[in-house]
């Protein structure tokens, strides 16, 4: 190991950089919002247009309000390009000035939530993550509002079943999913389903690394015949699907996806015969609605948005969603303001105003984003809210709306939730739980 | 100049023979070592432990392990992340089957699950050669990655697939999960990196490593003048995979915290492989400065425009990096094709002649 001399110079030089990154960025009179964005790598195509809208309510707000009572929010991205290794890097970078965390990938997510205890700063995860999160006495520092996974589950074999699982006894349905922490996720519940109502899963994983080319699972999905598929895909794994769906001419009002998989961009390649694929979704994009005129106005006319109009993201699902998503977090950190009476609230003071969102249809209409999110309500042994969800489905040219509120069964998924809860604290012990929560 | 070697004069064999056989490399290894020790704990943040120091560490701990391979005993292999998986996954079951288990004795014993994982697997290499036997590794790769998917007694049948690393004591300091401080997890990383650099070095320039650079040079003169090829291949692969074994059980007990199988597939075993070349294959201090420059430069690069207050976005940072690191790797390549170590090497000489230039 001699010379060194070089490992010392550079070393050295890299702890300066460091040293100087630190204090440089000035505490100021605003509430600093980061989030481990994904613009670069795999995932891009889908990343983007929520990054977008996530960013451009913030800058609505600023804009059009001067920030949330008078205090500017300071979003700022740090990219992850989907990669845990890069994400726990970003968390660590961001976390000393952060409120909340947005890690934005259930690999991420899964990394930083044992920290969450030690670090106190709230991790907020709308519609991803960890489902058993939902059970805010032992994840005191985690949300995954409005719906988990496990409620995107119930409802699809809900609607699928027209309210009657038992219905999908001796009925066959593959679960195509990407390999990864994602896409099983669901796969427990789903299997708990299926041994009660008698119907067969056929969990069909997708590496990573076979994205983009899955005729290997397209062609078992041949062979077995399911009456149904179920997709649990994200980024390139969604439009590889359905490309293959309408190369093998699976019938589409037969495929169902995530909310993940609901994205605008990997159906117009298809257009047409793409026709009747659904999705299930706690967002419906309403370009009418007058907080999107106002983020026409504000925002994407003053040219401070970075969304590409001439592809229709404005209208697209996901850039709609990213949207509700800020809505979401601003109303935390707006019960967390007028609970506390602070101009800019700390993590723990946040992570009560997380629990506290009251987002009913009252308030969605009031900020003019009437029935484009779900209503729910989070509180402290309820950190998801479990508000369910609508079918999406593509009619050729765009998603619309094609079901009414639907809503997970919880009285069976709420018996599995605690039970892995459970398991997750005894499994990390010391772990500590709310005890304060009566609830 | 700083490499003044007239008057030291060797007097026997062994002074001739010894770890520093120039006095101000021994000076220079232990001003570094008071860094690392030291200066670096109390000067870095929590960021720079988690993001720089403890990575380039383990990342450097497991190029070492592929160069006793790949750079003194000539085998190539692509199978890295694999092994790296192999230790992790094992050093998790002790953990979870034996929770009294000391973690030192977790992780070493971890080691010798990938070491004969990584035996099994070298056992193609006496009979083939180079680009096919790289094949073979890389069949271990994927078969590998793909068992930590489907066996789900190695992750204690989570659900989501992913090992957690649950908070794990030392002496009454927790080192590893979600509790354990940065500086602990330093100290402990630093600690092992240590000590098995220590051995590495002597164990390469010993008679093994000797029998090692002998079957890398030509294996059939090897074989000629009595050296056990079988013997000698599968000992490069059991140190090497060993080594790479405890890299992976500190990847993810020391730093990362949770891993999916994922995280060990090819990308990480071709970082790995990046960062010996470009550190320079068939050197021990190579490794140390590959992973400086793959794991820590990116980091580096992409705080630079917030240090100085620049707006750029920070997926255009990204963009810029990868433009960066991926420019920087040529360039050090066709300066010196035989990697950082050499490149050290030659300015070390220029050192010693100074003023003079031959």
């Amino acid at each position: 190991m001699k010379r060194m001399l070089k490992t010392a110079i550079l070393s050295s030089a890299l702890m300066m950089g460091v040293g100087i990154a630190g204090p440089a960025m000035a505490q100021d009179d605003s509430i600093y919002i980061p989030n481990l964005a994904y613009r670069t790598g795999p995932f891009a195509a889908t990343g983007t247009p929520l990054m977008n809208g996530q960013r451009d309510y913030i800058t609505l707000l600023n804009e059009r309000d001067g920030g949330l009572n008078g205090v500017k929010l300071d979003y700022d991205e740090c990219e992850t390009g989907y990669n845990t290794e890069k994400g726990v890097e970003c968390y660590e970078k961001t976390k000393a000035r952060a409120v909340v965390t947005q890690p934005w990938s259930t690999g991420i997510t899964l990394q930083v939530l044992p920290k969450s205890n030690v670090d106190k700063i709230p991790i907020l995860a709308p519609g991803y993550g960890f489902s058993p999160m939902a059970d805010g006495k032992v994840f005191q520092w985690a949300y995954n509002p409005p719906s988990s996974y496990w409620d995107g589950a119930s409802m699809i074999l809900k609607n699928i079943s027209d309210g009657n699982l038992d219905s999908l006894k001796d009925k066959k349905i593959a679960f195509l999913h990407l390999d990864h922490p994602f896409g099983k996720e669901p796969i427990p519940l789903l299997e708990v389903l299926a041994e009660k109502h008698g119907f067969e899963l056929v969990p069909i994983p997708v590496g990573l690394t076979e994205m983009q080319n899955q005729s290997a699972q397209w062609l078992q999905i041949r062979r077995e015949r399911p009456d149904f598929v179920v997709m649990w895909g994200w980024g390139a794994m969604n439009a590889g699907a359905i490309t293959e769906a309408v190369k093998t001419k699976y019938p589409m009002d037969q495929f169902v996806g995530v909310w993940w998989s609901g994205h605008d961009g990997d159906l117009k390649l298809v257009g047409e015969q793409g026709k009747g694929y659904r999705s299930i979704s706690w967002s419906v994009p309403n370009s009418e609605a007058p907080l999107m005129a106002d983020i026409k106005k504000y925002v994407v006319d003053a040219g401070k948005s970075q969304i590409n109009q001439s592809e229709g993201e404005f209208d697209s699902v996901f850039y709609q969603r990213g949207l509700m998503i800020s809505v979401i977090l601003v109303e935390g950190i707006k019960a967390a303001q007028e609970e506390f009476d602070v101009r800019t609230p700390s993590p723990e003071q946040l992570r009560w105003g997380l629990e506290n969102i009251n987002l009913d249809e009252a308030r969605l209409k009031e900020l003019g984003a009437d029935g484009m999110l779900v209503p729910f309500s989070t509180s402290c042994s309820n950190h998801t809210g479990h508000g369910g969800g609508w079918m999406l489905q593509w009619d050729g040219a765009k998603f619309v709306k094609a079901s009414d509120l639907l809503t997970p069964d919880r009285a069976e998924i709420e018996p599995l939730e605690l039970e892995k809860a459970k398991e997750y604290a005894e499994a990390n012990a010391p772990w500590p739980v709310n005890e304060e929560c009566k609830m | 100049m700083f490499y003044r070697t007239a008057g030291q004069f060797k007097t026997s064999y062994e002074a001739d023979h010894a770890l520093f056989p120039v006095r101000q490399d021994a000076i220079l290894l232990g001003v570094i070592l008071i860094f690392a020790f030291v200066i670096f704990p109390f000067t870095a943040s929590e960021f720079a432990f988690r993001a720089l120091l403890i990575p380039v560490l383990i990342y450097s701990l497991a190029a070492l392990g592929l160069n006793i391979l790949t750079g003194y005993a000539g085998q190539l292999s692509l199978g890295t992340g694999a092994f790296m998986g192999v230790g992790a996954y094992a050093c998790y079951k002790l953990v979870s089957i034996f929770p009294e288990m000391n973690i030192v004795v977790a992780i070493a014993l971890s080691g010798f699950f990938s070491a004969a994982i990584g035996v099994l697997f070298g056992l193609p290499s006496l009979r083939i050669k180079g680009f096919y036997l790289a094949i073979a590794t890389l069949a271990a790769q994927f078969f590998l990655v793909w068992l930590f998917q489907k066996w789900a007694w190695l992750y204690n049948y989570n659900a989501s697939g992913a090992i957690q690393v649950p908070n794990i004591d030392l002496f009454g300091i927790t080192v590893a999960g979600p509790r354990a401080t940065a500086m602990a997890q330093y100290y402990f990383v630093l600690c092992v990196v240590c000590a098995i650099t220590f051995f590495a070095i002597n164990i390469t320039r010993g008679r093994i490593g000797r029998m090692w650079k002998a079957v890398r040079d030509m294996d059939i003169a090897a074989e000629l003048v009595g050296i056990n090829l079988m013997r000698t291949k599968l000992m490069a692969f059991f140190v090497s995979s060993y080594v790479v074994g405890i890299a992976g059980a500190l990847f993810v007990f020391l730093w990362r915290g949770a891993a999916e199988a994922n995280l060990f597939d090819i990308p990480l075993s071709f970082r790995v492989l990046f960062i010996a070349i470009i550190g320079g294959l068939g050197s021990i201090l190579g490794n140390f400065l590959g992973a400086i420059l793959i794991v820590a430069l990116p980091v580096i690069i992409s705080s630079v425009p917030g240090a100085f207050g620049i707006p750029v976005d920070s997926a255009m940072v990204e963009h810029l990096n990868i433009m960066i690191i991926g420019a920087l790797i040529i360039a050090f390549l066709i300066i010196e094709p035989h990697g950082l170590a050499r490149f050290w090497a030659m300015i070390r000489e220029k050192f010693i002649l100074w003023p003079f230039p031959h």
